[in-house]
């Protein structure tokens, strides 16, 4: 996105990626930031009580909650209520985020809870610090399963996609969008751009839907 | 019998020695840096000379053409270091036993409390190598190879670190041993007094290469080797044998092939053979014998040859008999006195200058 | 004071990084000699390769055990059938918590090592003693402060082992879910501050225990203290 807005001929943005619980403690810390973009609406709101937000913040875009497998593996799960995971496992480790410290942890949380199926496969987790390093385990074949999200699956090769979790079964992941305050106007006009509709195709080539 | 003749190339470093030797204690001199210490770490076999032989009692250590190279804990050849290079962690008592534990029971032939009571190391046993003196280091370090029944003992420059009471006591404890183990050493160093007072035999070490070797009396007499022998410590060194004791004077008359020369009291029987050096600088000369002075050398002479002249130095070749003598003395002096080869002269020697350093018991 | 649950992660903790120690030690030891004592072609290669986990970040270190020795790596299958498996199990965060700690380990015992006078070593030989001899009775007991320093270390870094164990595998309570795995994902819960304090304070009086420990042990050698 940040690349399109240059070629458009505007200044380059210069990204900070990070967790979203770092982030938001760096810019209530007052690192110079002008525009935050994160997954966990929690940190968002935490921010907007600490009033570091110079406007309300905008559901951007949404993801969906994929089960991923090793390219090579011929894993058939069909996600459905009650799902036996752990025999799908047969003995490996279902490599997930972190579900005490990342959203994308949280969310196969909710889904596997809603399914029914997470007190079965709690004890066989694997909790990878992020979601990056959980999809690293499944690449590698570390381990046989993950939950990750649809945008990751998407851009890692080594993976495919083994079955969707249904939108009903996981708070929606949405991405919101604040202007922080003593954000400028290239911030906002940024901002702007990545909520049109040419931004839009672009976001949609790499897995994201729009709430 | 001792044959090495090796060749080792260090970098810049280039040494070319070969001697051999059937002698108790045969003596490396020169100056620092000569090659000395190559020569023995190579027949202690912690250096590989590049090519060469190395024999010790019939057995060979190192041979590069058969392709014989014995580990140093193979070659039963003790050192004896500058710094005694006692284990820091053990005790003296835990030093001492280092390597007579390793020696085979059949192979020990040092006796431990022979060796304890010489060296007077009991009081030491419990103590550690940090708190003890330079002195007491080195006696243990003698007292740790010893132990090990070496087949040769290598010393190189075991006095160097120490003052100069300590040098004399120590030399002392090496003379000891010597006398009582029979065991052959190679005694590295450049201390002339140290060297005549120990070593039968010399090997004169300069720049790389074996320049001579022989009786030690001669090597260090001869005049072309003055330059390697070195300036400050020029002189002669001549065999005698205890005539008498003068007991109310405390003097010793010491007769050699060509006179006597009476020196301060030394320790030893009549009959015993010993070794004095002379510096040429404590010899003086006169055309005439003076009548009353306190000189208690006068020894007739004749002149040999008038050496190199440094300055306002000349050193004076002589002969008392057959036994070469150096003097030192100024060229003008030596221009008064109209000194020519075979011209006869009197050296003035005083017996204080040969102290008990100077003298050592063949 | 305790609970269950902290407990857990403190054993777990001590376990992983005491089996870090054990299992780096010896090989430190001898890289280090080998380091200290000896000239080879590919000397400077080795001493870089060592010091590789200082400087890369450990999140690398990680993905790289994943590639060689995960299950699915270059190794791993290879080790399985003998039994080995680091996958999800507490010997991967022992194994990921023994590289990174390696390189402190192998300068702490080369830099005492090379203390030694090796003419020291060489007196040694002279003796009679054979180079094995020479090793265990002088070199090592004279380097024996590099070596508890070095233990020392490598304990206090495996103890605060994060990136690589995490990325390698996984923060599996009661598995691989260490003292600093446990304050990470407590510090990601807004509000869960408190609990991350109480571990932290452990890991600190932990390392503080260790380095007790290790100068005790050291005072213990007095003839190799005083050398140091």
């Amino acid at each position: 996105m940040a690349g399109a807005w240059r070629a458009a001929g505007h200044a380059a943005p210069r990204i900070a990626y990070g967790a979203s619980s770092a982030l938001a403690r760096q810019a209530d810390a007052g690192a110079p930031a002008e525009l935050f973009l994160s997954a966990d609406l929690d940190w968002i709101d935490w921010l907007a009580q600490r009033r570091r937000l110079s406007g309300p913040p905008v559901r951007l875009l949404a993801n969906d909650l994929v089960l991923v497998a090793p390219a090579a593996s011929q894993a058939q799960v069909r996600i459905a209520p009650g799902v036996d995971l752990v025999r799908a496992l047969a003995g490996g480790r279902l490599a997930v985020a972190d579900p005490r410290a990342v959203p994308a942890g949280r969310y196969a949380r909710a889904a596997l809870e809603s399914l029914g199926a997470w007190k079965a496969v709690e004890p066989h987790l694997a909790p990878a610090a992020d979601v990056r390093g959980a999809l690293a385990l499944v690449a590698r074949g570390e381990a046989p399963l993950g939950i990750v999200y649809r945008t990751d699956a998407l851009a890692e090769p080594r993976v495919r996609v083994v079955a969707a979790f249904p939108e009903s079964s996981h708070p929606p992941i949405v991405y919101g969008m604040a202007l922080l305050s003593g954000s400028g106007a290239d911030a906002r006009a940024f901002a702007a751009y990545a909520a049109s509709p040419p931004a839009r195709t672009l976001w949609a080539r790499h897995g994201f839907r729009f709430p | 019998m001792l044959e090495v003749d090796i060749r080792v190339r260090r970098g810049a470093f280039h040494l070319e020695g070969a001697f051999r030797s059937d002698a108790t204690i045969v003596a490396l001199f020169g100056r620092s840096g000569s090659g000395k210490s190559t020569i023995v770490e190579a027949i202690a076999g912690l250096l590989r000379p590049d090519w060469g032989r190395i024999r010790v009692g019939g057995r060979t250590l190192f041979d590069s053409e058969r392709g014989i190279d014995l580990t140093p804990e193979a070659r039963r050849v003790g050192c004896v270091f500058q710094d005694a290079l006692l284990f820091p962690h053990l005790s003296v008592r835990g030093n001492l036993a280092y390597g007579e534990r390793l020696t085979p029971a059949s192979e020990r032939f040092v006796d431990r409390e022979r060796v304890l009571s010489l060296l007077g190391l009991g009081p030491l046993l419990d103590r550690r190598p940090a708190t003890l003196s330079g002195g007491e280091r080195q006696r243990v370090a003698l007292g740790r190879t010893l132990l090990a029944s070496p087949r040769l003992l290598l010393l190189d420059e075991p006095l160097a670190a120490l003052d100069a009471p300590r040098k004399a006591e120590i030399l002392g404890y090496i003379e000891l041993l010597r006398d009582n183990f029979r065991l052959p050493m190679v005694y590295v160093s450049h201390a002339v007094e140290e060297v005549t007072r120990l070593a039968d035999r010399l090997v004169l070490v300069s720049d790389g290469r074996t320049l001579a070797e022989g009786d030690v009396a001669e090597v260090l007499s001869r005049a072309d080797l003055k330059p390697h022998t070195g300036r400050f410590e020029a002189g002669a060194v001549i065999d005698a044998r205890v005539a008498r004791h003068d007991e109310k004077y405390g003097l010793t008359t010491l007769a050699f092939d060509g006179g006597e020369l009476v020196v301060p009291n030394v320790d030893a029987l009549p009959g015993e053979p010993v070794r004095a050096r002379i510096r040429s600088r404590d010899v003086a000369l006169a055309l005439e014998r003076p009548r009353a002075a306190s000189f208690q050398n006068v020894l007739e002479a004749a002149v040999e040859g008038i050496g190199e002249e440094f300055g306002a130095i000349v050193e004076v070749a002589l002969r008392v008999g057959p036994t070469p003598l150096a003097a030192r003395i100024t060229r003008e002096s030596a221009e008064r006195l109209e000194l020519a080869p075979g011209k006869r002269v009197f050296a003035l020697v005083k017996a204080i200058a040969i102290d008990r350093r100077s003298v050592g018991y063949a | 004071m305790l609970s269950g649950e902290e407990l857990g992660i403190v054993v777990l903790s001590l376990e992983v990084a005491l089996a870090s120690v054990a299992a780096s030690l010896p090989f430190a030891i001898g890289v280090a000699w080998l380091l200290a004592r000896r000239d080879f072609p590919g000397k400077t290669a080795l001493d870089a390769l060592v010091h590789l986990p200082l400087v890369l970040p450990p999140v690398v270190v990680g993905y790289l055990l994943l590639v060689v020795l995960g299950r699915g790596g270059v190794l791993g299958p290879a080790l399985a059938s003998m039994g080995i498996v680091f996958a999800f199990r507490w010997t991967g965060a022992a194994l990921a918590a023994a590289v990174m700690s390696f390189p402190l380990v192998v300068r702490a015992v080369r830099l005492s090592m090379e203390a030694i006078d090796p003419r020291i070593e060489a007196a040694g030989r002279t003796l009679g003693a054979r180079p094995w001899r020479v090793f265990a009775t002088l070199t090592l007991p004279l380097a024996w402060p590099g070596i508890v320093t070095g233990a020392l270390l490598g304990f206090a870094r495996s103890l605060g082992e994060f990136g690589a164990t995490i990325t390698f595998v996984a923060s599996i309570p009661g598995e691989t879910e260490t003292l600093p795995l446990a304050i990470y994902a407590y510090t990601q819960v807004p509000g869960a501050e408190g609990h991350a304090l109480r571990l932290s304070i452990l890991s600190v009086i932990l390392s503080l225990a260790a380095l007790a420990v290790s100068e005790w042990l050291v005072r213990r050698r007095p003839g190799a203290a005083r050398h140091a």
